[in-house]
């Protein structure tokens, strides 16, 4: 890629959320579609303009020149400009995105994301957009969606947000409180995105647990983070603690059992535990959950020191509070692990006769590697070779095939 | 949270129609789906139906029903938790198979009975 156009992708990846935030802000006159015209025109002139001529000393001065002139332009009547001086801080000479990688403009931008009145999905596309400014193709690849689907959903995003347009004003604190959980939420889908798709060995993927992580801090930064925020951060650093030990030297999947847990990052392990203690409330959220499950993880020694007990007690808690399949599963694993194989059993057989259950490649997946270890091995193929047509990921595949080979016929 | 009943109504002469293969894919593309609900602690439960049938009424058992030939008949339920209408209505509207408009689904709050009050 040629120097000029890395240099656009870059500001573009920096700074597209923040120029619609503050096109937003800028005029009462400019509306969501509005502001996001003027500002994709602003990176196609740049292009065009610094390819026949040479990038700028301070690109991301002309950036936001450009955009004021061409926003003043679409609003030539002026009557509503807010005394907001709109280039104060981007016209700083030699600006560092890189320094405040979140800023208020952001925070703004998650709040009005976090809309109760939109589907989870949904929150997580347009927070990928304009917070952390991605490109629909890049949204499409990482969520497993095609272009035309996170199209879309930004359309009628837009008119929802179109209609709020108020939280991208000033952030109320009363409106805040209210959609923490919402941000949360979507703070933990993205991880959730990053971690579990690390399968493809994408940069981009390891590079959304990392977002995701700078968002609760920020959180924490502006005071903004409650108690179950915490708990998330916790559970996210216990987890990203562990991700380099996931795949072995020749990038192949290793699971927990089979994992060099000195790998393991203890600095965010140790980062987790403070935030685990911050977390404590009256008020258990199944972050709280989630995370002390993750921390015993992380403090049992080997896989045979696991405290499985205590593990199943709360995932049977977190059951309590989101009645959900995929939860079951897990408990179910973990009961198994505590020795208890017999309830293990019948909770994965009663999964196994729900409809949408039954053809899900995790659950197969584990019934497979139960069986297995338990020495019935005609059952257990016959699950793992379910498994092996429900995944397209070739690391899975192979992780199955593996647990396959150990089959004698 | 509030509790939703999604009515998956598609074209049954439709489904006849597709191959083995594309049906296949119809199933995963909603296994994704439900994965992505499950994720997100909105999946309660859901089965597919099958498209045999009777239809009921005073005076007779119509044992094929007029929906074997019907553009737009139920083919399946799922269960959800939502916020609100909206939010449900939202979520529904994330389903791939909708958003290629080859699926309509019915969002329908479901009346919680104990916050009733019963005459009598």
């Amino acid at each position: 890629m040629d120097k000029i156009q890395q240099e656009v992708d870059h500001l573009y990846k920096n700074c597209f959320g923040k120029m619609v935030a503050s096109l937003l802000r800028f005029s009462k006159e400019i509306d969501f579609e509005t502001a996001e015209d003027i500002v994709q025109d602003t990176f196609s002139a740049a292009l065009a303009s610094w390819k026949s001529d040479s990038i700028p000393t301070n690109p991301s001065g002309w950036i936001y020149a450009v955009c004021k002139n061409k926003a003043l332009n679409k609003i030539k009547a002026g009557k509503k400009l807010a005394p907001l001086a709109f280039h104060e801080r981007p016209f700083q000479p030699d600006y560092d995105f890189t320094e405040t990688p979140f800023d208020d403009q952001q925070l703004a931008m998650l709040f009005a994301c976090a809309h109760p009145d939109l589907a989870p999905k949904v929150q997580v596309v347009i927070t990928l957009k304009y917070v952390m400014n991605f490109k629909v193709e890049a949204i499409a690849k990482i969520l497993a969606m095609s272009i035309d689907g996170v199209d879309k959903i930004l359309v009628r995003a837009r008119q929802k947000i179109r209609d709020e347009r108020i939280l991208l004003v000033v952030p109320n604190l009363s409106k805040v409180k209210d959609r923490i959980s919402i941000v949360n939420k979507i703070i933990y889908l993205i991880f959730n995105e990053g971690h579990k798709s690390s399968w493809g060995k994408e940069i981009l993927r390891e590079e959304l647990c990392e977002e995701a992580l700078l968002m609760c801090k920020a959180l924490f930064d502006c005071k903004i983070g409650n108690k179950e925020t915490a708990a998330l951060y916790a559970l996210m650093l216990f987890n990203a603690a562990r991700l380099k030990a996931r795949f072995d030297l020749s990038g192949a999947l290793l699971d927990l059992e089979q994992q060099d847990r000195k790998l393991w990052n203890q600095d965010l392990i140790d980062l987790g535990c403070y935030y685990m203690q911050e977390s404590r409330s009256n008020v258990i959220s199944s972050y709280h959950y989630e995370s002390s499950i993750a921390y015993l993880h992380c403090a049992a020694k080997d896989f045979s020191s696991t405290d499985w007990e205590t593990i199943t007690k709360l995932y049977y808690k977190l059951i309590q509070l989101n009645p959900n399949p995929f939860v079951e599963l897990n408990y179910a694993i973990a009961l198994y692990y505590a020795g208890r194989v017999e309830p293990a059993m019948h909770l994965l057989n009663y999964l196994q006769q729900q409809s949408f259950l039954s053809n899900y490649y995790l659950l197969n997946a584990t019934l497979g590697k139960i069986h297995l270890s338990l020495g019935n091995f005609k059952e257990a193929k016959e699950f793992l070779l379910k498994t092996l047509q429900q995944t397209s990921f070739q690391v899975e595949k192979d992780f199955i095939q593996k647990m396959l080979d150990t089959i004698d016929d | 949270m509030e509790k939703f009943l999604l009515l998956v109504r598609q074209d049954l002469t439709m489904l006849r129609r597709i191959t083995e293969d594309q049906h296949h894919e119809l199933i995963g593309e909603m296994q994704r789906w439900v994965e992505s609900l499950g994720e997100s602690n909105n999946y309660l439960g859901g089965e597919p139906l099958t498209n045999a049938g009777k239809y009921v009424t005073r005076d007779q058992v119509l044992s094929d029903g007029p929906f074997i030939e019907a553009k737009e008949a139920i083919s399946g339920y799922i269960l959800i938790s939502a916020e609100n209408l909206d939010q449900a209505a939202s979520i529904a509207q994330t389903c791939p198979v909708v958003m290629r408009n080859e699926m309509v689904l019915e969002v329908r709050p479901i009346l919680e009975m104990r916050n009733m009050k019963v005459d009598g």
